[in-house]
């Protein structure tokens, strides 16, 4: 365990045992040791590891145009860092060589052994991107793109109220509201749906019109709340 | 019968067997399975009179209805979740504290008092009965229940007040200086008096 939970809010990490971490800007909360922290934006020069597979001016537009410019502050050194964010519910997530997709808003820290990108939300299948993957980021608010995280090491999720994890499937058919989704790992590809009829959605519906169809072999985390960070 | 159990403290689930459960519109936040949402109303039953109460008492909910097989997660706003189980008896629940029904159970409104219509709480509640499951929701933490055993009476501020269960008489004092230290809203201060035996629910946080 490289990350540790103090509380259900709180996370600390021991530098020497985790080596470099990177974290979202403010999320530390106090440190003991000698522990500098350098900016590892766009250019990722300082990151130690943590270079974002989309580099230069594409990358930093694509970024910036996806909101998943959250500025990240590298921790390098001895000692022990403690990490929280606005009361948020923190969810340790263990990769060994597999991915991580998660929106950059709920991504408090990673280690950088941690190779990190932007991706389109569905990427990884058929139906991707383009034009569906923009028409989903503004019917359900969700980015276009969100970050994905592989590799070996770790990384921490915020959510509101705590995540549960549920298993994908191939066929099995999960879905999520989009807004309780927090992120998946494995090999899973993410599908908007709205398999409501369009009386439904419109007038007296039961309120669940837009879902994201998750379908594949993996896990997928799911907020206690609707609430969007 | 549909099957309600918790996972964690803030997400219940529900095991659909070709049954069905009734939610509040917009809690699921994930299911796995076969399973078809649709509006189902309102809390207060169906027909007229019903909409008149609605309309009254702003005493609604909108309900919907999940029904196939499978397991459906509901959530809403990281608020912890208390089961109750109903043996052909009522439960008497504010309706925004209502997250999910299973089972053989009915709702009604029902009128409490004059005075609520000035202020508008826990004045007309939602009333559950029959045999089933409800799932409560509690913000601000768990769930207190608070015995009421016949002696002494029971007095809860209405903006905490969740529900309550057993042989109860509910009445108001409108004490002043009492309400002026706890009451946080405008309007017609109040507090919830509780006489008889049962248990009250309520949440340590003020609505």
């Amino acid at each position: 365990m490289t990350f540790e939970k103090v509380n259900s809010k709180v996370v600390k990490v021991n530098l020497s045992q985790s080596g470099n971490v990177l974290a979202r800007k403010g999320a530390m909360l106090f440190y003991s040791g000698d522990v500098r922290f350098v900016p590892a934006n766009a250019g990722g020069a300082a990151a130690g590891g943590g270079m974002p597979s989309m580099g230069g001016i594409a990358g930093m537009a694509g970024r910036s145009m996806a909101g998943e410019n959250v500025v990240m502050m590298a921790a390098s050194g001895q000692g022990e860092v403690h990490y929280g964010r606005a009361g948020l519910h923190v969810t340790i997530v263990q990769l060994t060589g597999g991915t991580l997709v998660v929106e950059a808003s709920r991504l408090l820290a990673h280690t950088a052994n941690l190779q990190s990108s932007v991706v389109s939300l569905s990427s990884g299948g058929s139906g991707g991107g383009g034009l569906r993957g923009m028409i989903r980021g503004a019917v359900t608010g969700q980015g276009m793109f969100t970050t994905q995280l592989s590799g070996q090491g770790s990384a921490v999720l915020l959510s509101h109220g705590g995540t549960i994890e549920l298993p994908v499937r191939p066929g099995g058919g999960t879905v999520v509201d989009p807004q309780a989704y927090v992120g998946h790992t494995g090999n899973v590809r993410v599908d908007m749906s709205a398999n409501v009829g369009w009386r439904e959605a419109v007038g007296r519906g039961a309120g669940e019109a837009i879902q994201l169809k998750l379908d594949g072999e993996g896990v997928v985390y799911v907020q206690a709340s609707e609430q969007k960070l | 019968m549909a099957q309600l159990r918790m996972n964690g403290r803030r997400v219940l689930e529900a095991q659909l067997q070709n049954t069905a459960v009734r939610a509040v519109s917009g809690s699921m936040v994930a299911y796995d399975g076969q399973v078809q949402f649709k509006s189902a109303g309102f809390g207060g039953g169906d027909g007229l009179m019903a909409g008149i109460k609605r309309k009254a008492t702003g005493e609604s909910m909108s309900l919907m209805e999940c029904t196939g097989s499978g397991t459906v997660y509901f959530a809403l706003d990281a608020q912890d979740i208390t089961l109750v189980d109903l043996d052909n008896d009522t439960l008497q629940v504010e309706s925004r504290q209502l997250l999910c029904m299973a089972g053989n159970l009915r709702t009604d409104i029902k009128f409490a008092g004059v005075r609520g219509a000035t202020t508008g709480q826990g004045l007309f509640t939602t009333t559950v009965s029959g045999q089933g499951q409800v799932a409560i929701l509690s913000a601000g933490g768990p769930l207190i229940g608070l015995e009421v055993d016949g002696q002494n009476p029971l007095v809860v501020d209405p903006d905490a007040f969740v529900a309550a269960r057993g042989q109860l008489n509910q009445s108001f004092i409108t004490d002043v200086s009492w309400a002026n230290v706890i009451g946080e809203g405008s309007g017609e201060p109040f507090s919830l008096r509780w006489d008889g035996q049962g248990v009250v629910y309520i949440q340590p946080a003020e609505r």
